[in-house]
Formats: C-alpha cells, sequence, structure tokens
C-alpha cells in the first residue's frame, strides 16, 4: 500500500477547510478514498497518508488527492477537466527498442512557478508513481527536464553501454552508461532492468545533448528542476503504452494544477516495424465512455435508486455524466481514473456516494448447514486426551530452518520444502515432523519448573509429486516429558493411554533412530503401517538444544489414524 | 499440662541430655531431624520460652581442590628445594623441577616462593638455583606455618578463623592469595534451654503421640483412635500444579469455528503451499502486481511449479480475463498472461486461495457458506504487531440475489456474535477481488472502535472465469486482534508464545 506525505498547510489550502488539527476528522474524510492517516508531524506539518488502493495512482499527490474528494465536500462535482496545447515537441523512436523499452509518452508544461514545495510534492508523487504503478520502474519511469535547455526534436534510441557519457543527476563527472550501472546508486538499484540487453535506452535532444538514460537516471545539466524553472518537459518510457500514456496524463495534469499550461508532443515510431501505431500524440486527456446500468447498480447494492439519483451521486464521486436515461448512465470515466475496469467500479463509488452507514445491513437466514473439517471432531478428542494426561498444548511456527530440522536432531537430512526468499536465516522451510517443535520450546523453558509435559497436535508439510501443489500437509503429534527422571517407560505409558482411548491397537517394534538412544525407542506400529516413533532422546540432541533434564518423547502422524478412522 | 508436637518434645528432650547447651548440628544428630526441621521446631520452642538461640558468626577456612593436593604432596617450592639438595645444593631450576615432578607452569611460581622464603637463592646470570647458605647444612628446612595450617586443615576438613593463632590467620590469608585455600563467613547456632523449657521437658512426656499423616494401617488396625493428627498450618504455601491445558489461541479458534458452524457455515481445508494461480490469478490479482514480489510473498525453492492441467479451462478463461476482460464486461488488466507464472509454487499469502477453490470446485448448492481457519505466510521481520507467519478467518457466501445489504449484513452478524461488538460501522475498503470492498469496525464497551473485518462483493473478474453466475460474499475477520484484545496482550507473538510459563498461568476463560 502506498503512503504518501503531503503537507498540512497545502492540504487545507486544497480542500478549502480547516482541521485545525483534527486528524479523526482528516480521516473521516479521507475514508470516502480509502486513506487513513498514518502519521502526523506536527513539527514539520506533514501528514502521512496511507492509500489502500494500490490501483488509484490519481490519489498520489496531494492535487489528487484534493480532486478526488472536492464532490464529497460539496465544492466541485464531476470530474476535472484537462487540455493540452498544440504539439510543441517531436520524438523519434527507434525500432531497436521494440524488445527493450518500446514506449515513450512526452509533453511540455510552460509557465509554471515552482515553490520548494511543489518541487517536493511533484518527487514525491513521481517516486510513488515509479514504485507502486510503475513496477519499481520496470513498467514506467517518468523524466522531468528543464524544457529551456532543450532543443527538438528528441530522439529515443539504443547506445552501446561504452558508447554514450554524460553527467548523470547528483553528480559533476561525466560517465558513460555501463559506468552508471555499477557507480551510481540508482544505476545500482535499478540497473538489472536494462543489463540483460546489449544496448540501453537513451533520450537525446537535437543537438545531441543527453536528457537521461532511461529508467535509470536523468542528466545532471538538463533534468534539474528549481524554484527558477518556469517551462518543463515531461516524459515516461516503459514497456506497456498505456501505461506510459496514464503516467505522462497524471504527471502532466498535476502540473497543470500548478497553473502551467501543458502542449502536447508528437511520437514518430518507426514506419517499418511492429509498432501498431506510428504516429501518437500524447498527453490524451479524453474520456472514457461507460454505460452503467440502472438494475445492475441497484441489484448489487440492494437499493432502489434512480438514474437520476445514481447521476448525482456518481458526479460526487468526481465522474462525469454524458446523459442520464430511463434504464442506464452514460458515465464519463475521467483519463485519471485508470482504475475503472468494470461497471462494478462505478457501482462502488455510487455505494460510497451514498455512504455505506446510509445502508440497511440485511442478515438473511440462509438454509444451509454448518460443518467443521471432517476430522475436526477427532482433532479436538485427540487434544482433549493429551490434555488430560496432563500434557500442555503449545502452537509453534511451521516455518522452521535445516538446523533445527536435522542437525539439532542428530538425523537424517531429508528433502523438505524451502522458501526461495527466506526473510530470516531461523524461517527458511517448512517442518516435515513436530518433535524439533517441541525441542526448541523446551529449551527456551530451561528455567521454568520441572517437569514440563507438552505436546502439539499440528501441522507438517511432505512433498508429494502426485498432488496439484507437490506437496501434501498433514496433522501429526508429538509429545514430550522433560524431567529429572523422565523415561521411555513414562512416555510409552502416555502413549498407550492416547492410543486406548483414541480407540487404536498399536504395537511397539524394536528400532534404532538417531535422535533417540539406542535400545530405548520403538517404532509404533497401527494396523500394521509404521506411523511413528517413541523413545527417550540422545543426549547428542539434548546437548544440541542445550537441554539439561532428560526428555522422553513421541510423534505420530495422526493422519494415516484419523483417515482410518473416518473411512471405517 | 503442656503439650508439644512430637518434634518439638524430642528436640526439647535431646537439647536437656546434650547438657542444655547445644550446636544445631549436634542436634542433627541426636534427633535425627533434618536441618529444616531442628531451626523450625528450635523457632517455635524459642516463642513459647523454652529455649534460647543464640547466633554466633565465624569465617570459615576450608581447602581448594588445589590445597587438599599440596597438603597430601608438600607444596612445589618445598618439593623444588628437596630435589635441588638432593642435587647438591646447587641446580638449574629446569632440571630440579623436571626431577621434582613439577610441571612446566608451575616452575616460577615453585621458584618464586622458594625465594621469597629465603629458602633459595637464584642466579639469573648462568640460571642456577642455590639452597641458601643458613640452610646448606640443615637436614631439614623446617615446616612454615602456611604447611602447618594446610596440614591442620588436611586432617579437620575446616576451621574457624578466629580460633587460629596470629601466625596461623596471617598464613590463612597468605594461601587464600593462593588459592589453595576459601574463607567464607558462616553463622553457628546454639540452642540453650530456659529453665522453664526444662519443665516442660519433663512434664511434655505425656503428651498423646502426634501423626502427621494418616495412614492405611492407623485405619485398618484402628490405633487413629489413639493417636492425635496434627493440625497443620493450613495457611502454608503449597507446591504448583500445572495442569494439561489447551493452548489459549487454539481454543479462542475453536470458539470462532463452533460459532460459525452454528452461522451455518462448512469449513474448507488446503494446503500451505498453493499454486500462483488460486493465489493470485484466479482472484484477479495481476501477473506483476506488487503483491506478488518476494518482499511480500513466499516463493518454494524446489519444486517450483506446481500442477494445474487440472483446471486447464478456467486457467483459459482466467487468462482471457487478465488480458482483456473475457466475457466479464472488463476491460481486463490488459497484459500478456503468463502460464508458467500461474504455475509457480508459493507459501499462502492468504486464506481466499480457499474459497477460490470452493468456487472453482462446484461442490457446492446454492444458497451456501463457507468458511476457513488457514494458517497463511508473509516473508516479515517479527516484531510486535507482525508475524511471518499467521492464522486468517475467512470464508464466502454464495446466492442468487446477494447485494451489498447482505455482505454488510453478515459483517454485522460476525461483530455481534463472534466479537461481542456493541455497534458497528463500515467504511470503503480495497482488495483486487472484491467491488465493493468494505471495512469493518466493531465497537466494544471498555475497547473503543476496533478494525474487525474486510470483505466485499466478488468482482465478476472473479467469479466468472471459476465458472459462477451468483453474486458472491467474500470476508475476512481480524481475529488476532481480537484475541489480543481478549487475552490483554500487546504483543502478536504471544500468539506463539514459547513461554511456558505464561501459558501455565493464562487462565482458562
Amino acid at each position: 500500500m502506498p503512503t504518501i506525505d503531503v503537507e498540512y498547510a497545502e492540504l487545507e489550502h486544497l480542500l478549502g477547510i480547516e482541521l485545525q488539527g483534527d486528524m479523526a476528522k482528516l480521516d473521516e474524510i479521507l475514508a470516502f478514498i480509502k486513506g487513513e492517516v498514518k502519521l502526523y508531524n506536527e513539527r514539520e506539518g506533514i501528514i502521512s497518508i496511507e492509500m489502500k488502493d494500490t490501483n488509484r495512482p490519481d490519489l498520489w499527490s496531494v492535487e489528487g488527492l484534493s480532486r478526488a474528494l472536492s464532490g464529497y465536500l460539496n465544492q466541485q462535482k464531476g470530474p476535472k477537466h484537462y487540455a493540452a496545447g498544440k504539439p510543441a515537441v517531436e520524438v523519434n523512436v527507434n525500432a531497436k527498442l521494440w524488445n527493450i523499452r518500446p514506449f515513450i509518452c512526452c509533453s511540455t508544461v510552460k509557465g509554471i512557478h515552482l515553490t520548494d514545495a511543489i518541487i517536493r510534492g511533484l518527487m514525491h508523487q513521481q517516486d510513488k508513481l515509479d514504485k507502486t504503478y510503475g513496477r519499481s520502474r520496470q513498467k514506467t519511469s517518468i523524466g522531468i527536464y528543464n524544457l529551456d535547455l532543450i532543443t527538438a526534436p528528441l530522439k529515443y534510441t539504443v547506445a552501446k553501454p561504452d558508447e554514450a557519457s554524460f553527467v548523470p543527476l547528483g553528480f559533476t563527472e561525466k560517465m558513460t552508461l555501463s559506468e552508471i550501472l555499477e557507480r551510481h546508486p540508482k544505476g545500482i538499484e535499478y540497473g538489472d532492468i536494462v543489463k540483460k540487453h546489449p544496448v540501453y535506452p537513451i533520450l537525446f535532444d537535437s543537438k545531441g545533448n543527453v536528457l537521461s538514460f532511461p529508467p535509470i537516471i536523468n542528466s545532471n545539466d538538463l533534468g534539474k528542476v528549481t524554484e527558477q524553472t518556469r517551462n518543463l518537459l515531461v516524459e515516461v518510457t516503459g514497456t506497456m503504452h498505456k501505461t506510459v500514456l496514464n503516467t505522462l496524463n497524471l504527471v502532466t495534469s498535476a502540473l497543470i494544477d500548478r497553473g502551467g499550461k501543458a502542449y502536447t508532443a508528437t511520437i514518430h515510431y518507426p514506419q517499418d516495424s511492429e509498432y501498431p501505431e506510428k504516429k501518437v500524440i500524447t498527453p490524451d486527456f479524453s474520456n472514457r465512455r461507460m454505460s452503467l446500468s440502472v438494475e445492475y447498480t441497484n441489484k448489487l447494492l440492494g437499493l432502489k435508486l434512480s438514474a437520476q439519483r445514481i447521476s448525482e451521486l456518481l458526479l460526487t464521486a468526481g465522474l462525469g455524466i454524458e446523459k442520464t436515461q430511463k434504464d442506464s448512465v452514460d458515465v464519463l470515466v475521467p483519463c485519471y481514473r485508470i482504475d475503472v475496469m468494470h461497471q462494478v467500479d462505478l457501482i462502488e463509488d455510487v455505494a460510497i456516494a451514498y455512504g455505506y452507514n446510509n445502508i440497511e445491513p440485511l442478515w438473511r437466514e440462509l438454509p444451509t448447514t454448518g460443518r467443521a473439517k471432517p476430522d475436526q471432531r477427532l482433532i479436538d478428542i485427540a487434544r482433549e486426551l493429551m490434555v488430560g494426561l496432563g500434557y500442555q498444548e503449545t502452537l509453534t511456527y511451521t516455518l522452521t530452518n535445516q538446523e533445527s530440522l536435522f542437525d539439532k536432531m542428530n538425523a537424517q537430512k531429508t528433502k523438505n520444502v524451502e522458501v526461495a526468499n527466506p526473510k530470516v536465516v531461523t524461517m527458511t522451510c517448512l517442518r516435515n515432523w513436530l518433535l524439533p517443535s517441541l525441542m526448541e520450546f523446551l529449551s527456551n523453558n530451561q528455567s521454568v519448573e520441572f517437569p514440563q509435559k507438552i505436546f502439539e497436535l499440528g501441522k507438517v508439510t511432505l512433498l508429494d509429486e502426485a498432488k496439484e501443489t507437490k506437496t501434501r500437509d498433514e496433522e501429526w503429534l508429538s509429545a514430550a516429558t522433560a524431567h529429572a527422571n523422565a523415561n521411555f517407560t513414562e512416555i510409552k505409558s502416555a502413549l498407550d493411554a492416547f492410543f486406548g482411548n483414541f480407540g487404536v491397537d498399536w504395537q511397539i517394534k524394536e528400532t534404532a533412530h538417531p535422535s533417540f538412544i539406542e535400545g530405548r525407542v520403538g517404532r509404533v506400529i497401527v494396523g500394521g503401517v509404521d506411523v511413528g516413533v517413541v523413545g527417550e532422546i540422545n543426549p547428542l540432541v539434548l546437548e544440541a538444544w542445550k537441554l539439561e533434564n532428560p526428555v522422553a518423547a513421541f510423534e505420530v502422524n495422526l493422519q494415516r489414524i484419523l483417515e482410518g478412522k473416518l473411512n471405517k | 499440662m503442656v503439650e508439644l508436637r512430637t518434634q518439638e518434645q524430642r528436640l526439647l528432650s535431646a537439647l536437656g541430655s546434650l547438657g542444655g547447651k547445644a550446636s544445631v548440628e549436634q542436634l542433627i544428630d541426636a534427633c535425627r531431624f533434618p536441618d529444616t526441621a531442628v531451626m523450625r521446631n528450635a523457632l517455635t520452642l524459642q516463642e513459647k520460652n523454652y529455649i534460647t538461640i543464640h547466633a554466633e558468626h565465624q569465617n570459615v577456612i576450608k581447602l581448594t581442590p588445589e590445597g587438599q593436593q599440596y597438603a597430601k604432596n608438600g607444596l612445589p617450592e618445598r618439593n623444588l628445594i628437596r630435589t635441588v639438595a638432593a642435587l647438591g645444593g646447587t641446580a638449574d631450576p629446569q632440571t630440579a623441577a623436571k626431577q621434582a615432578g613439577i610441571e612446566p607452569q608451575f616452575i616460577q611460581i615453585a621458584l618464586g616462593w622458594a625465594i621469597r622464603k629465603k629458602w633459595a637463592i637464584y642466579a639469573s646470570e648462568n640460571n642456577t638455583i642455590r639452597i641458601a647458605e643458613p640452610l646448606l647444612h640443615q637436614a631439614f628446612i623446617p615446616e612454615g606455618c602456611d604447611e602447618t595450617l594446610l596440614k591442620y586443615l588436611n586432617d579437620k576438613g575446616q576451621a574457624a578463623l578466629e580460633e587460629l593463632s596470629p601466625e596461623l590467620k596471617e598464613a590463612a590469608e597468605q594461601l587464600k592469595k593462593r588459592t589453595l585455600l576459601t574463607i567464607e563467613p558462616k553463622t553457628t547456632r546454639t540452642l540453650q534451654i530456659t529453665p522453664r523449657g526444662k519443665k516442660a521437658a519433663v512434664e511434655s512426656k505425656a503428651a498423646p503421640q502426634e501423626i502427621t499423616q494418616l495412614t492405611p494401617e492407623l485405619i485398618i488396625t484402628g490405633k487413629w483412635h489413639t493417636t492425635k493428627l496434627q493440625k497443620y498450618n493450613i495457611q502454608a504455601p503449597v507446591a504448583k500444579t500445572w495442569p494439561g491445558k489447551k493452548h489459549p489461541y487454539l481454543q479462542f479458534l475453536d470458539e470462532v469455528r463452533a460459532k460459525l458452524v452454528n452461522l451455518g457455515f462448512q469449513e474448507m481445508t488446503g494446503t500451505s503451499v498453493e499454486t500462483s494461480f488460486f493465489n493470485f490469478d484466479a482472484l484477479y490479482t495481476p501477473q506483476d502486481h506488487p503483491a506478488r514480489e518476494t518482499s511480500d510473498i513466499y516463493y518454494v525453492e524446489d519444486p517450483q511449479y506446481g500442477d494445474i492441467s487440472q483446471h486447464a479451462t478456467t486457467v483459459q478463461h482466467v487468462a482471457e480475463t487478465h488480458e482483456n476482460g473475457w466475457k466479464t464486461g472488463s476491460t481486463g488488466w490488459e497484459y500478456k498472461y503468463s502460464f508458467l507464472i500461474a504455475q509457480r509454487l508459493i507459501l499462502r499469502g492468504h486464506g481466499t486461495c480457499l474459497s477460490a477453490r470452493t468456487l472453482e470446485s462446484k461442490k457446492f448448492e446454492v444458497p451456501s457458506k463457507h468458511f476457513s481457519i488457514a494458517r497463511v505466510y508473509r516473508p516479515e521481520i517479527t516484531d510486535k504487531t507482525h508475524l511471518s507467519e499467521f492464522n486468517q478467518v475467512e470464508g464466502i457466501v454464495i446466492d442468487e440475489n446477494l447485494t451489498l445489504k447482505d455482505l454488510l449484513g453478515v459483517l454485522g452478524k460476525f461483530a455481534m456474535e463472534i466479537a461481542g461488538a456493541d455497534k458497528v460501522r463500515f467504511k470503503p475498503d480495497y482488495f483486487p477481488f472484491t467491488e465493493p470492498s468494505v471495512e469493518l469496525s466493531a465497537y466494544k464497551e471498555g475497547y473503543g472502535w476496533v478494525e474487525f473485518g474486510g470483505s466485499g462483493i466478488f468482482r465478476p473478474e472473479v467469479t466468472l472465469p471459476l465458472g459462477v453466475k451468483e453474486p458472491v460474499i467474500a470476508w475476512g475477520l481480524g481475529v488476532d486482534r481480537l484475541f489480543m484484545m481478549r487475552a490483554d496482550i500487546d504483543d502478536i507473538r504471544m500468539i506463539f508464545s514459547q513461554d511456558l510459563d505464561w501459558l501455565r498461568r493464562k487462565q482458562v476463560t
């Protein structure tokens, strides 16, 4: 979820309301657009707002936020209209970019008066768009320049890693493209996007000055915007035309909101190429038309709204109305509302404008029968029996590590489910047996009064080639008793009591298991099938877990037993 | 008539026969009581003015293991000198030490003490040790105070510092520095009988025998008629008993499950490892969505891909929905769908994949209601408010004419039944797979407003490709928060607490 920082004073000014520092009040207003105050830094006058909707980049600036709220605050209903003047710049695109970063969209904005706050706001919006909507610049990246230093037409083309060089933003020396990838912080951060290609994207003006090395970094000479800059050039490059265009629309409209006058650019894609369109004019502020069914709206909301009422509510939500008919409303979706994909997106706006809390909740007794999962009853009985035997139930993580599962248990490594992107070294794989979880639990309780008797009935995950997910989860049961006199007899007696009361006939068979003491361990056999192990823990294992008391334990695959019982 | 408890009586008469004055140790021997019993009874006797207790503080000297060894084998400097004498009065220290059986690391110590005690002189220019002139002609070098004390302690086991002569006291301090002995303060208690006690010792002999534990023998033989059962101090603290108990969080989930079953919901289950298809694609989450980044979801290392071939038709419809909206009336996400990404195995990040599977299975009647309690995984650094593994309670309601009103109704019911809320409030929310989406807040007296759930009506882009024409309400409940409130904990890690003491002390509520 993107979090945006806005200046308190600016927000009050743009919303046209006085908050008097009341964040609860602001929260109530932000609820209309799924925003929530996360932090209010009173000293700096900055409010951090979390926007829940990841598909509403139009809200990620203070301008966009106030645009979206103005209808709900009864200020200006309906969409905001944007326009751009005749093409001022032309951009020629090299066909070789098709497989690298094919699309570019461009605009110019003149006569803008930038303040320090506005520049920071622009950078912030640009950053959010690059990160979230642009998927960390993979899909789109934005560049803004001082138009007065640039001579059109522009050339969006490719260069070999060591062919071109320029002074990147924030540096004073010229660097080649490959040097930028190696040494510039942005090159290090985003280099992977282009590194796989033999040539890199590059944007020149007609004098051969480098504007930028998309999506990595702009030129320090042309790409530095200050309070003195009056005329801007905006360019967005990326992999999908629609996303690139949407991003340009968003950035350009924010600059228009700041008093600039926008002009379009003409993008020329090469004639002899796979590009579907050879000439594109950007930005494109035209509305989309969408028909909303009155019946569908009322069916989904459980309301009886007239077409007229629906139109009014849509206007409150900032959408445009072309025509209100009897059964449908012809809606104009403004260019910045890229989230609208289906009628349901408009219907939600109708509901929000109507007010969720003005809708009467309805609970209908549907003729359904509730049911816990089939084995739940037996699982509960098993847990109750263990509790009755004096064992405390534990709940531990199924995410663990190889050291705990095997090394510390003195056990043979078996293949289990490992994660490719572990966050911490203690959580790298899913457990395939329970006993290590209990040993870890005991080792965390060395200073707690003995005897300690614990059990867990929980899931283990096993590899299974035959299954859709190549794995299966099973419910296993493990118990351990730890104290100065803990021994085989005690745990065997507990297991026998458990099985006896659970209605399971079992046998024990001599075996060797490296986690247990030789000659003090047995295989648990039910219905001729090996379902587990019972015995005294090997002192090697106790040492590995830093345990100072003897431990006796059992572990059984309860799943097999449950299935056997359920199939009876 | 004086009534004394058996133990008190025994202690008092033992003290009498020991001449009216004895140490605790002597009385332990005489009465064959454990020391705690002697002191306990002595205190009650003192309260009754039958005896007085005198405490004497002493410093007790004991040999360390090293000290004991030297007591037996002689101090190293003594052994060194003896060897040098045997070698003719002059030798190099290394050779002498070797012959004397002194380990190399102790040579310097032995040599140092021999010189300090003026037993020998060391000449560094030719590395020789020579027995000091006055001693050269003596048959034996006389025993030092330190050696005397070592022997004494070795015989007696210990001694009181206060009882030693000034010379021996000095030797004790020196030997302490050599870590050959320890000096520790100790309190010795002496019991002395009072005249009143003397009288009581005689008179009380007639008191009937008091019995602590009623035994089967006493009952069977009828002896209990003539014995007296000792009164207990019923205020005395007793040892803790720790019963076996269910885990408080699991017990809480049991309750949630029972309530959902009562409300007509059926439980769904599935595996912790899931395909990206059911966790994301089927829920209309585009394949480049941030929620699918490695920072937000665990990917399985090996095997990387699952098998979704038995859902081929659904996969095709989902793919088209993502690409162009298919027949859903949506624009779709407008990108090229990858079947490979769909098969990528992950650890499920939410329980909603189970709802998607249920819808796709068509194994339900209309209307129907389902829920799941699923362990889910997110690559978070665990802290007070985040777990990388936790349980989610969520589910669906399927019926022909469900509306937003029903959704609010279901949420309201949950808030009342499961959270015991007094009031509810709804706010717009966002999930990629529902529209409209609603956040539920529940108000409970004493707790205030708490976010308790997220929900919505599945988008047609979710239900239609899965083959479901009816509207489907999807809901999820913030049960962890509810549990934390009930259990009065403010650290989410306590749910998986490894603290046995906490579990033992946690009340069953």
